[in-house]
């Protein structure tokens, strides 16, 4: 039966029906972008090995980037940042995607958010777990410095939700905001470490550090996962201040305009 | 009826959708119209309702295409905001009816009476607990891992109706709900479960080009044209509105209750 494991949760969390909503509302999000496919789950770990091996085979060769272990460098960067880049794409849709819900029945305007990021955050969950588990063969060595990436991760699940507060919003105005962000995403990719070293760029644009929230979570959570080391905690606060900050702007808008963009769809 | 509690109460509701004719335009294009104001249109879907819904009641609303109802209903359920001036206040559970609901067409009907049971406030246990009544309400017990994208719309209906009226709503807001779908042996089905609505003290709000299920039970019916609420009163009364403002307005009435035979 598909729903055993939402069964068994159930016997040991109180019943609520708020949490029940989105922990399903989740799994059906993961299931259809998933399950459909016979390797199913595989794609997730699969999108990111493969870019990996695309780049790990052209970058080596071109930039010379002589970084240690560069192909679980690259590995690391790129789970977050396909995470991102695939949570917020699907954020900008959540009205679209979620219109029946919020059309037929009185619910918390957020549960749709909350659900759509649990549901991406299950695929990032899946790849840190990969990379934590082929790590000793690339002579990584665990620490308990590892349990930092669960503020990381939240911190960025945090950062995605505020920012598709933001554009779901401004893409029911302007149909053009997808294609923007596109653009943009495409832009940040470039100026985040994924797959040369962190020096090369900061060293040149010290500030693009604390610009960029994504940066400073890629080379955090490298810091943890792959060095042993503990994290920056002055970029992990600085990160961790703007999710806050654009959470309530993020917050503020989507109060001010959901019904108006409702209308909109 | 006089002392019971209203659930449904609209002040001074007006709504002007404003929009831009050409729906997709480009970013420059835009930014051009947004100097101009060049392409506005302004509809006015509701002009000034005032409407209260008493607890237990069965109301009918009727009215040609474009006349309002829907908005109406979005309205009711807080989805739309009224204009500056209006108020509009639900209160209790309720839940939208509209065909097809929140079905995604690519899960089974098993799991998409979790997804939408759940959405519409049941708990995983109650959901569990009225899972097999649901199934046996629509008919559906061989089709219970079927992808509801096979079904026919009579079957997509019927599985609709099912979870919605085994979810904890106090008021059913449906909006052309069967648009014309169901066979006799659903209709007496459904016939049923307004009768059992009526005992249970439920609200039903019922938008419907089809009269006859409005004719036998709506306590209250009201009309809608051009945005205003021009007429109110029992099913008889106000169809023979409706019969004269259609005749009125030059359109046939076959064309709105050829689905009916009782009218």
């Amino acid at each position: 039966m598909p729903i055993s494991l939402t069964n068994l949760l159930s016997k040991y969390i109180p019943e609520n029906n708020q949490l029940e909503r989105i922990w399903i509302l989740a799994k059906t999000d993961f299931k259809l972008r998933y399950y459909e496919t016979t390797l199913g789950l595989i794609w997730a770990f699969l999108h990111p090995l493969i870019r990996m091996i695309i780049y790990w085979v052209i970058f080596s060769y071109i930039l010379n980037q002589n970084i240690p272990n560069y192909g679980m460098y690259i590995f690391s960067g790129l789970i977050v940042w396909m995470y991102f880049q695939e949570a917020t794409r699907k954020g900008l849709m959540i009205l679209r995607s979620k219109r029946y819900l919020y059309e037929n029945i009185r619910m918390n305007l957020y549960d749709g958010f909350t659900s759509s990021i649990l549901s991406t955050v299950i695929g990032l969950a899946f790849n840190i777990f990969v990379f934590i588990a082929i790590s000793p063969f690339f002579n990584i060595s665990y620490s308990f410095h590892i349990l930092w990436m669960f503020p990381l991760m939240l911190n960025l699940a945090v950062l995605v939700f505020a920012i598709s507060l933001i554009l779901v919003i401004l893409n029911s105005f302007l149909k053009d905001i997808s294609q923007v962000w596109d653009v943009f995403l495409l832009g940040m990719f470039w100026i985040n470490p994924i797959f040369y070293a962190k020096a090369l760029i900061f060293e040149t644009f010290p500030s693009l550090m604390y610009i960029n929230p994504i940066a400073g979570i890629i080379v955090n959570l490298r810091d943890v996962l792959m060095y042993a080391k503990a994290p920056d905690m002055m970029m992990m606060a600085f990160d961790w201040l703007y999710a806050l900050v654009l959470l309530v702007i993020g917050m503020l808008i989507f109060n001010r305009y959901f019904h108006k963009a409702m209308e909109k769809l | 009826m006089e002392n019971k509690e209203t659930v449904i109460r609209l002040e001074n509701v007006s709504k002007t959708f404003v929009f831009r004719d050409k729906k997709v335009a480009s970013f420059f294009t835009q930014l051009g119209w947004v100097f101009t104001g060049k392409n506005i249109r302004r509809i006015e879907a509701l002009k000034n309702i005032n409407l209260e819904v008493k607890k237990g009641e069965f109301l009918g609303i009727v009215g040609e295409n474009g006349s309002g109802k829907s908005t109406l209903i979005h309205l009711m359920t807080g989805f739309y905001k009224p204009e500056k001036g209006g108020k509009a206040e639900i209160s209790g559970n309720f839940i939208r009816l509209s065909l097809g609901l929140g079905f995604n067409q690519e899960l089974t009907a098993r799991e998409n009476i979790y997804l939408n049971g759940s959405v519409m406030g049941l708990t995983l246990r109650e959901i569990n607990e009225k899972f097999d009544e649901m199934i046996a309400f629509a008919e559906l017990e061989e089709y219970v891992d079927t992808k509801i994208k096979f079904y026919s719309r009579g079957m997509k209906a019927r599985l609709s109706f099912a979870v919605a009226i085994h979810a904890n709503a106090e008021i059913l807001l449906m909006d052309e709900f069967f648009g014309g779908v169901g066979d006799e042996k659903f209709k007496v089905k459904s016939d049923k479960v307004f009768k059992e609505s009526v005992l249970k003290g439920r609200t039903i709000v019922h938008v419907s080009h089809n009269l006859s299920t409005i004719r036998h039970y709506a306590t209250r019916v009201i009309l809608m044209h051009k945005g205003e609420l021009v007429g109110m009163g029992t099913p008889d009364e106000v169809f023979e509105m409706y019969k004269n403002k259609i005749r009125v307005d030059k359109l046939n009435l076959r064309d709105y209750v050829d689905d009916d035979q009782s009218f």
